[in-house]
């Protein structure tokens, strides 16, 4: 039913949105383009602080770092989420428990996450860490960049693995069991039902669960903050973390403005690929 | 067809479960114990560290903060959704489309990137360290999610729900009250999850929004460092308490999930 | 391809009332087109389950090829099944699909192709090699899908699930068609599952009607249409089915409404007198009264329908009652009074508490 009027639905969310979206981004895409010396002088330089931020070489490496965190975390979450999603009974009373089991680390606020690991894998403290230590590792996931690469991942595994494979199980589910049958009847193996009858069904859940996890590790912050906070060194300071170090420890408004810009662009690129895989599931029902 | 889980679910269960283990076992146990020995079993268990965070201001104002925002960011949430999820799914009107996913796209926004923005746009209006402030900020990303959720859980309800309404004789505000409202709660039970979930866990916005007296939990965890160190077992203690409301909360919604995960809506 | 023996075959769902099949015994030679015909619910397709392994074994005996079936999975039966709706790969092309089996079977990618390719060409499907299934209609999805249960050289058996549920009229007569040749062609016992009786007939060399989880009768068309043992075969089988008239038989003569209708060899007692609508004539009283011996009996004609015209008579149905029930004939309507008329039987069938008595 075609009605303009039902534009006054939308004005409250209009309202907050443009409160809390709308009107800071307009402030930081202001603060991009101009040098602020103090409350009163300001020079408009265009796009010198774009260029400035795409050299910064801390950028580059903070950015490559990040590249290589996200890769890793794709290429481990989303084969194992398959996996536990086809492990997962799909009929049955016990289903809705192991559901809950499974979003158990997803309810966690993300600092608790980062508190679960350090207390987990310090060698004093940690159950993890010092069981590392006694069988002859030298572990230390605060000295070592290998070390605290591999608590990171293992720590993110832990954290988001359960959503890929909550997805995962939804778009398993929704497979007749004909189908199976079907492949039974055929001499089809394990590997070959996999592959001919479950993946092509899950590719949209997959391009949603793949997107959700490169957006949302792209701005990673919390847990590596409280784990490593960054260390050791600058080795695990990745995207968000440098902006955050930008824009509040140091007050260079206009680097940090542009580069916030661009990483909001870079996520937007993104969110609109999530955006028209949805929609395109969305007209295929 | 299959009934009972692979062996890999056990697996991967025990890998999810032993962290948290470890967590309520260090926070059964005094500081000194902890930095002592390392013990899979806590040799003498209580809850003196629990007993701290509920009388120490310091803690216990912490997760009160924390639970006055949460709850304030869900109520402003669903009453800014409902209408706008009702208006995307029952009418077509100019730019829907383009509203649609400009919204969705602020769900995906880098918190990052509204640190400076919203820090001074709180102060100049004098909302700083204020549950309102937190509240408001996370709306960002929790509006866009419930209108998401609730416009898809509205489309599932039938135009024919609204006429038979309006036939018989009932005004728009009774429909949309008592009969419409009914017959989503499902959806506003997934909404409250993901609004709960999703500005409960965060730390940026929330750390950089409060001071001293609005300063929530999560920021009293990341800056318990004290004269003597950090006491890892008040600090267990504290996680520990952290997830008992998002378990409660998934406890209660958890069919709910199922189905709002089924049609595709995260 | 293989004889197909079930002995006493019975399979209960856990947490069921009621039995799903019970006692079934049905010996099916190999090469034969056999239908299994039925009303929803009546266990067809539980009975197809087990046969293709997809339900575990049960008390009773399945054997296939004189090979007991209860200890072999699915994909070693040599069973082939076709889905109600089309069950195919699809991010396969119909070329994939077909040969899929095959490749699964070890054959040579060369002879894949080459059988899937005649195997398309005699459904007349070839033009469709290359696309996906997700880019056909419904009805080329389940040639496909058929074509894909027969495409393996080593089959036993194929079954076939209602697979013309979907299809419009006039293409199903088609693909029944091709369905009969193939079976000819390529020798295949096939158990074909259906409530339809018009494809049952046309299809199956012989037919069990399925009625609550039991095997009520089996034999060939003829033999169901001409001899069925069971009033729900009489009923079910025939288009319309057959009439049923309360009875009595007392001194070897059958009343119907105390009036005397035919002579009947058959023990004293109630039963109920079963006729098809062909075996039936209504025709104008003659002047004298009939015997009571020779199945005459008087009748109230109220409607009837045209059908065509046979030799430039014109036939059809005639509805009418007799002693109070409703019947139906099926017959050249030039002599058919209205009102009152008398209904002559040529043969008749006497059934008590279900199942026929021999007279």
């Amino acid at each position: 039913m075609r009605d303009n009027r039902a534009w006054l639905g939308v004005l409250p969310v209009l309202l907050i949105v443009a409160f809390s979206a709308v009107i800071p981004l307009m402030t930081v895409v202001n603060y991009s383009v101009q040098d602020i010396f103090d409350a009163n002088t300001r020079i408009f330089v265009g796009l010198d602080w774009y260029r400035e931020t795409l050299r910064d070489p801390r950028l580059q490496s903070a950015l490559l770092r990040q590249i290589l965190f996200s890769s890793l975390i794709l290429a481990l979450e989303i084969p194992l989420g398959i996996l536990v999603a086809k492990s997962l009974p799909r009929a049955g009373r016990s289903v809705g428990l192991w559901l809950v089991l499974l979003a158990i680390p997803l309810l966690i606020p993300w600092n608790v996450v980062g508190t679960i690991w350090q207390l987990f894998a310090r060698p004093d403290i940690g159950l993890l860490g010092a069981t590392l230590q006694n069988l002859g590792f030298d572990y230390n996931y605060t000295a070592g960049t290998l070390d605290a690469w591999l608590t990171l991942l293992a720590m993110d595994v832990w954290h988001w693995t359960s959503l890929v494979a909550l997805l995962a199980f939804a778009g398993l589910t929704a497979i007749p069991d004909a189908y199976y049958q079907a492949a039974r009847l055929d001499g089809a193996s394990r590997w070959q039902i996999f592959r001919h009858v479950e993946l092509p069904r899950l590719t949209s859940v997959l391009t949603i669960a793949v997107l959700l996890r490169l957006m949302d590790s792209f701005m990673i912050y919390t847990e590596p903050f409280v784990l490593t906070g960054g260390g050791p060194g600058n080795s695990t300071t990745f995207l968000s973390q440098y902006l955050t170090s930008m824009a509040v420890g140091q007050f260079d408004l206009g680097p940090a403005a542009a580069f916030s810009v661009l990483y909001f662009l870079v996520v937007l690129l993104l969110c609109w690929l999530f955006y028209t895989s949805v929609m395109r599931n969305r007209d295929a029902d | 067809m299959r009934t009972r889980p692979h062996w890999l679910l056990y697996l991967y269960c025990v890998y999810l479960l032993v962290p948290i283990y470890w967590l309520i076992n260090l926070s059964l146990r005094d500081n000194a114990d902890i930095l002592g020995s390392l013990s899979a079993l806590p040799s003498d268990p209580s809850f003196a560290n629990y007993l701290e965070i509920f009388s120490n201001p310091v803690w216990s104002s912490g997760f009160i903060n924390s639970l006055s925002y949460v709850a304030i960011n869900t109520v402003i949430s669903l009453l800014v959704a409902l209408p706008a999820a009702y208006a995307f799914s029952r009418y077509r009107f100019v730019g829907d489309r383009h509203l649609f996913f400009w919204l969705l796209s602020n769900r995906m926004a880098p918190p990052a990137v509204f640190l400076l923005p919203f820090f001074q746009l709180y102060s100049a209006i004098g909302l700083f360290d204020t549950h309102l402030a937190v509240a408001l900020a996370h709306c960002l990303f929790t509006v866009p999610l419930a209108v998401w959720i609730l416009e898809g859980f509205m489309a599932s309800i039938p135009r024919s729900l609204d006429e038979m309404a309006r036939i018989d004789g009932h005004s728009r505000s009774f429909f949309f009250f008592r009969i419409f409202l009914p017959a989503i709660r499902g959806g506003i039970g997934v909404t409250v999850f993901f609004c709960f979930m999703f500005s409960w866990v965060e730390l940026l916005l929330a750390r950089t929004l409060t001071g001293s007296s609005a300063k929530p939990i999560v920021v009293v965890m990341t800056r318990t460092v004290s004269a003597s160190g950090v006491d890892w077992g008040v600090l267990a203690a504290a996680g520990v308490l952290t997830i008992l409301p998002g378990l409660a909360v998934v406890y209660f919604v958890r069919n709910h999930l199922v189905r709002g995960f089924a049609l595709g809506r995260v | 391809m293989a004889e197909l023996l079930l002995s006493n075959l019975s399979h209960s769902y856990p947490g069921a009332g009621a039995p799903t099949l019970s006692g079934l015994n049905l010996r099916v030679a190999s090469g034969e087109a056999h239908a299994l015909l039925g009303s929803s619910g009546a266990g067809k397709s539980t009975l197809l389950n087990l046969l293709s392994g997809l339900l575990p074994a049960s008390p009773g005996q399945l054997l296939l090829g004189g090979q007991d079936l209860a200890d072999q999975p699915p994909s070693s039966r040599g069973v082939a099944q076709v889905f109600q709706f089309p069950v195919l790969y699809e991010a396969m092309s119909v070329l994939g699909n077909l040969a899929f089996p095959l490749r699964v079977m070890g054959m040579s990618r060369r002879d894949c192709r080459a059988r899937a390719r005649q195997m398309a060409e005699q459904l007349e499907i070839d033009h469709l090699l290359e696309r996906r299934p997700t880019r056909l209609g419904l009805f080329e999805k389940q040639l496909v899908a058929i074509g894909k249960a027969l495409v393996r050289p080593d089959l036993s058996l194929v079954l076939l699930d209602e697979p013309l549920t979907a299809a419009e009229p006039a293409r199903k007569w088609r693909l029944r068609h091709t369905l009969k040749s193939l079976q000819r062609e390529s020798g295949a016992t096939m158990i074909y599952v259906t409530h339809d009786q018009t494809e049952a007939l046309t299809f199956a060399d012989r037919i069990s009607v399925m009625h609550e989880g039991g095997i009520l009768q089996t034999g060939s068309p003829e033999q169901l249409i001409n001899a069925p043992t069971h009033e729900h075969v009489g009923y079910f089988v025939g288009t319309p089915g057959m009439n049923f008239l309360d009875a009595r038989i007392e001194s070897d003569v059958c009343l119907v409404g105390d009036v005397p209708f035919g002579s009947l060899v058959v023990s004293p007692g109630v039963c109920r007198i079963g006729f098809r609508p062909e075996w039936a004539k209504l025709a104008g009283a003659p002047a004298q009264t009939h015997s009571g011996s020779d199945w005459i009996i008087a009748a109230d004609v109220i409607s009837q329908r045209v059908l065509g015209t046979h030799r430039g008579v014109p036939f059809g149905l005639v509805d009418a009652t007799v002693a109070g029930a409703r019947i139906v004939t099926r017959q050249p309507l030039d002599e058919v009074p209205s009102g009152r008329a008398q209904l002559h039987l040529d043969t008749v069938r006497a059934f008590r508490q279900g199942w026929v008595v021999d007279a």
